[in-house]
């Protein structure tokens, strides 16, 4: 069945029409042209997906878009400012946290959700909540040093 | 990848639901969280025509405390579990239990009721709902019934559930003050997988001597499995031979199937090693 939904993408509120079997990932990428949003695994394991909503991390490959009329979904294109990256964005820059790319902005929308809940986080707790997003480079060391960076720099603002 | 075609229905009521639940009979599937359920679907090891949305229906999240115990509702996130300051309080070794399942995203969308409806044989938080002596309430066309959880579940992936009736609450009855409880997984791969067998165990002491003993078991059998037998023990003191008393009639108890995480006997094995730690925990 078709229908239509109102979403608020990145801050900007989208009328749109949805198919019942539509994932969020299809409306973001194949609709609205959001390719940070990447299907890899497609079945919730590997994160590559991750978006926010409502705050709240999730994976877009398997939720049904027809359910989520009136939330708020939030992706890595809408995080920088205008003139700046925003400061999760940049440490992953600085701290050379990708290789190939692939798996980043799933990484930085995860580690936007645990430093909203854990502010300034110990390395167990990034680990632990970090743990449902796979880098197949192996980056993890990197990614690490990324995010308690992030930690330090948004707790500082 | 796509999900083949279906429809959604948005009932606004538990009593609409479950009418178009017995409309479309095994066309139909009621959908919660819908982690489980669109993965399938998405890999075509299902296929519906019509889902309908338990989200539709307001107030089945909720989480509140009663006087005799806890009622989650059957649409509750595990992670609103795991993060509710009340059931960390309550029914510690419950948030803990929720808080090992899959990773954040999955924890974030899955449902309580959709864990336990899907019955699969080796989740965490069944093990530590039944040391509660936890109950589920469903509802149908016929009314509502309530029915122990441990008596919910009647094998591999089935369950009592009548057609056209839906899950719609867990209630967990508070236990004892001077009862302790501990959730403990052994994962045998990765620590976002499924566990290798679950263990909780519920354990209260009177000076020393053995109160009240409930052991629940995740992993080791068709479905979740709550030890019979254990009220043998009350009375006796802690030691690591009546730790191994426990453990004998535990292992009488299970019919782990070999898979993935481990052979049956390396089961059998492991399940020996948890039990024992958990006593050993809960008892110092």
């Amino acid at each position: 069945m078709e229908r239509n939904i109102s979403l608020t993408v990145n801050g900007r509120q989208r009328e749109l029409e949805v198919n019942d079997a539509d994932t969020l990932l299809e409306v973001l990428r194949d609709g609205l042209k959001l390719w940070s949003v990447r299907e890899a695994c497609g079945v919730g394991a590997c994160g590559s997906c991750t978006v926010l909503l409502d705050g709240r991390p999730v994976s877009a490959c398997f939720l049904l878009a027809a359910r989520l009329d009136g939330r708020s979904v939030e992706t890595v294109e809408g995080l920088a400012g205008d003139d700046a990256l925003h400061p999760i964005q940049q440490a992953f820059l600085e701290n050379d946290a990708a290789q190939c790319g692939y798996c980043t902005p799933g990484f930085i929308m995860a580690a936007k959700a645990l430093l909203e809940e854990h502010g300034d986080p110990t390395d167990d707790q990034i680990r632990d909540y970090l743990s449902g997003n796979l880098c197949r480079c192996g980056g993890y060391p990197n990614i690490m040093r990324a995010v308690r960076a992030a930690a330090a720099r948004t707790s500082d603002r | 990848m796509t999900i083949p075609a279906f429809d959604l229905l948005k009932p606004g009521s538990v009593a609409e639901a479950s009418e178009m639940l017995l409309e479309h009979g095994d066309e139909a599937r009621p959908i919660a969280g819908g982690t489980t359920l669109v993965i399938l679907m998405k890999q075509r090891a299902l296929r519906f025509s019509h889902l309908v949305d338990l989200q539709s229906i307001p107030g089945l999240e909720r989480i509140t405390d009663n006087d005799d115990g806890l009622s989650i509702g059957a649409l509750a996130t595990h992670r609103s579990v795991e993060r509710s300051p009340l059931v960390q309080r309550r029914a510690p070794a419950l948030a803990q239990a929720f808080s090992h399942v899959g990773n954040v995203r999955i924890r974030e969308t899955a449902s309580v009721g959709g864990n336990l409806a899907h019955a699969d044989y080796r989740l965490d938080p069944p093990p530590a709902l039944l040391v509660h002596g936890a109950e589920v309430v469903l509802a149908g066309a016929e009314g509502t019934r309530v029915v122990a959880l441990k008596d919910f579940y009647r094998g591999m992936y089935e369950t009592v559930l009548e057609p056209g009736e839906i899950l719609v609450e867990v209630r967990v009855p508070h236990a004892a003050p001077a009862a302790r409880t501990v959730y403990s997984r052994f994962s045998s791969l990765s620590a976002n997988d499924w566990p290798c067998i679950g263990v909780a165990a519920l354990l209260s002491l009177d000076n020393g001597n053995v109160g009240e003993l409930a052991l629940g078991l995740s992993g080791v059998a068709e479905a979740p499995l709550l030890a019979a037998g254990l009220e043998r023990f009350q009375g006796e003191s802690c030691s690591e031979e009546l730790w191994d008393a426990v453990c004998d009639v535990v292992d009488e108890q299970l019919s782990p199937v070999s898979d993935l995480r481990g052979s049956a006997d390396y089961k059998r094995e492991m399940t020996r090693v948890w039990v024992r730690r958990t006593l050993r925990e809960l008892a110092s």
